[in-house]
């Protein structure tokens, strides 16, 4: 991928839109460059499907997983563990943030505002066009207000996500992005890149800039009836 | 019209909207906090009125209050607040009152935790509050089954001036899937001559269940009665999958039917003759399932997300003609499909030993 890559990397985004599995596999594909990478998961928002259900495969992967460790690891309650700092003092670790949904769960981000390193942070806006409040520019535009209102930090970059899950094709993607990159230039925004499951990459990637990175995705979160082994 | 991917819990919300809801009132609990989250944004939309209560008790009241003016009206909840409005519960249906009340439920008993699972299920079925009452309780399994579920609801408890209880469980509610929402429809909803809106020169109009004098309250309660039993013979809802030839049956509902699904297909796959019976609805429980398949079936495997509560029902529905099994998980754990696959082989090798 030919995008600028800088120290500390925040996937935010309306609830849904699929931060979880971009940050995990925007965070493995920094190790694979052989850079010490860090997932943190400061999702306060989402009771399930968040990183720390899948950190031991992810530590056995290769990354560090900074959460909320034993019996609050499943606790409801917004507890940050003191190692996020650690991350954002080293000078060494790329530290990749999954922030909780929406305006309530980008509120966390605030508090880490006095500590990111000044100019060597994204902050991305995950968006999926076939989500219920981002399905067109307006919605989107309001979206990224109420976040940047929330975290007091300005949003850099869109990230084009749009996806139906399992029935995803390559037209729901290719559709989904003309709307993120129609909101992207009224934001006055570049779209950093476009994620994609894996299958879907090879035939997408003619219909699509040569520039735009496509970030492949594996899967991480299951559901109970896919798991048979 | 185009696909949008949804979560469960926002599908009760949208659902809900579509059949013609506009008042909610209920107070945030994980893991169903994103449907109130829904409404707060949805209702106003469509001249709606979301407000969050300062209990659940006072939650359940309104929805007393809105239901005998005449409004479509729901509430929801998880285990915790479910228990504290089964008073309110109780006098909703012995004043008659339609509406719908959600439960996402998670791991209990007390205070639990926020994890997934399907241990309210007596609660739900038996009801939790007091007096000869029942409620109508429908169990989706999917996203899309959320949507067109909400509008059953609705519709059922308008029917029979009942109060009907959407079962889910936590993946349900966080679960993200694709939905088709088809076109926004203007409802029309039942005249309610029964409501509490103004006497307006006719006869006067009370909601109520107080029966002071006892041959009063008896003919009250048979009538009730009577509801219940056409709602019985009405009412059962049911999903079969490969029962044809099904030597074992596994009976499920909600996101466990999903896991004994995908294991059905599995060991169809392994040539073993496995079938499922998914009830849709719990009460009243789909007893007219059974008896097509009761001769063929050698036994049948209850799965839940509990210690065995729907068992009971699968029990007093085969009534000893085959052996009923039970498997399930608890506290919040899920069997993965694996565990009902060992399970089944299990079973399959031991049967008629």
């Amino acid at each position: 991928m030919s995008l600028s890559l800088k120290r500390i990397t925040i996937f935010t985004g309306h609830l849904g839109s699929g931060k979880t599995e971009l940050a995990i596999n925007f965070a493995l594909s920094l190790k694979e460059r052989g850079l010490p990478t860090s997932v943190i998961d400061v999702d306060v928002v989402n009771p399930y499907f968040r990183t720390r259900l899948v950190r031991e495969k992810l530590e056995q992967l290769g990354l560090t997983v900074i959460c909320p460790r034993g019996e609050w690891m499943r606790a409801d309650i917004p507890a940050l563990p003191p190692a996020i700092r650690g991350v954002l003092e080293d000078p060494g670790r790329y530290g990749v943030f999954d922030v909780g949904g929406d305006e309530v769960g980008a509120t966390v981000l605030g508090r880490f505002k006095p500590l990111l390193p000044a100019g060597d942070y994204h902050l991305w806006l995950v968006v999926n066009a076939c989500r219920p409040f981002t399905r067109d520019k307006e919605g989107i535009i309001s979206m990224l207000e109420g976040i940047e209102k929330a975290c007091r930090l300005q949003v850099t970059g869109l990230v084009s996500n749009t996806n139906l899950g399992a029935v995803t094709d390559e037209e729901t993607i290719l559709t989904g992005h003309r709307v993120v990159q129609e909101a992207a230039s009224a934001l006055n925004l570049p779209v950093v890149m476009v994620a994609a499951r894996r299958e879907l990459v090879e035939q997408l990637r003619p219909h699509l800039p040569r520039e735009l990175p496509v970030l492949p995705l594996n899967l991480f979160m299951q559901a109970p009836w896919q798991v048979f082994s | 019209m185009a696909k949008i991917l949804m979560k469960g819990n926002e599908a009760i919300g949208e659902g809900a909207v579509r059949a013609g809801c506009r008042y909610f009132f209920g107070y945030p609990i994980t893991p169903q906090s994103e449907l109130p989250h829904y409404l707060a944004k949805r209702l106003p939309e469509v001249g709606g009125l979301y407000l969050q209560s300062e209990s659940e008790t006072a939650a359940i009241n309104m929805v007393y209050g809105a239901a005998g003016a005449g409004a479509r009206v729901m509430t929801s909840s998880s285990g915790p607040g479910i228990s504290l409005m089964q008073e309110g519960i109780s006098y909703l249906a012995g004043a008659e009152l339609p509406c719908v009340i959600v439960n996402m439920i998670r791991g209990g008993p007390g205070l639990g935790n926020i994890a997934p699972a399907q241990s309210d299920y007596f609660q739900a079925t038996r009801g939790g509050g007091h007096g000869d009452y029942r409620v109508i309780v429908l169990a989706p399994a999917s996203v899309q089954e959320i949507i067109d579920l909400m509008q059953v609801a609705f519709d059922l408890a308008d029917r029979y001036r009942n109060p009907v209880m959407v079962a889910g469980d936590g993946i349900l509610g966080q679960m993200m899937e694709p939905v088709e929402l088809g076109e926004e429809k203007e409802i029309e909803i039942p005249p309610r001559p029964w409501a509490a809106t103004g006497r307006m020169g006719g006869d006067k109009k009370l909601i109520s269940s107080l029966y002071i004098v006892p041959e009063e309250l008896e003919q009250h309660n048979l009538k009730l009665a009577q509801k219940y039993t056409l709602i019985i013979e009405q009412e059962q809802r049911w999903e079969e999958y490969q029962l044809a030839g099904a030597k074992l049956v596994l009976v499920a509902f909600g996101t466990a039917a999903r896991i004994c699904k995908a294991v059905v297909d599995r060991c169809r796959e392994e040539g073993l003759a496995v079938g499922l019976i998914r009830p849709i609805t719990l009460w009243p429980f789909p007893q007219k399932a059974f008896a097509p398949v009761i001769n063929e079936a050698e036994g049948f495997l209850v799965v839940e997300m509990s210690l065995g509560q729907m068992v009971e029902d699968v029990r007093l529905t085969v009534n000893g003609r085959r052996p009923v099994y039970f498997y399930g998980r608890c506290g919040g754990m899920l069997p993965v499909a694996a565990d009902v696959v060992r399970e089944v082989k299990k079973l399959y090798g031991g049967e008629g030993q």
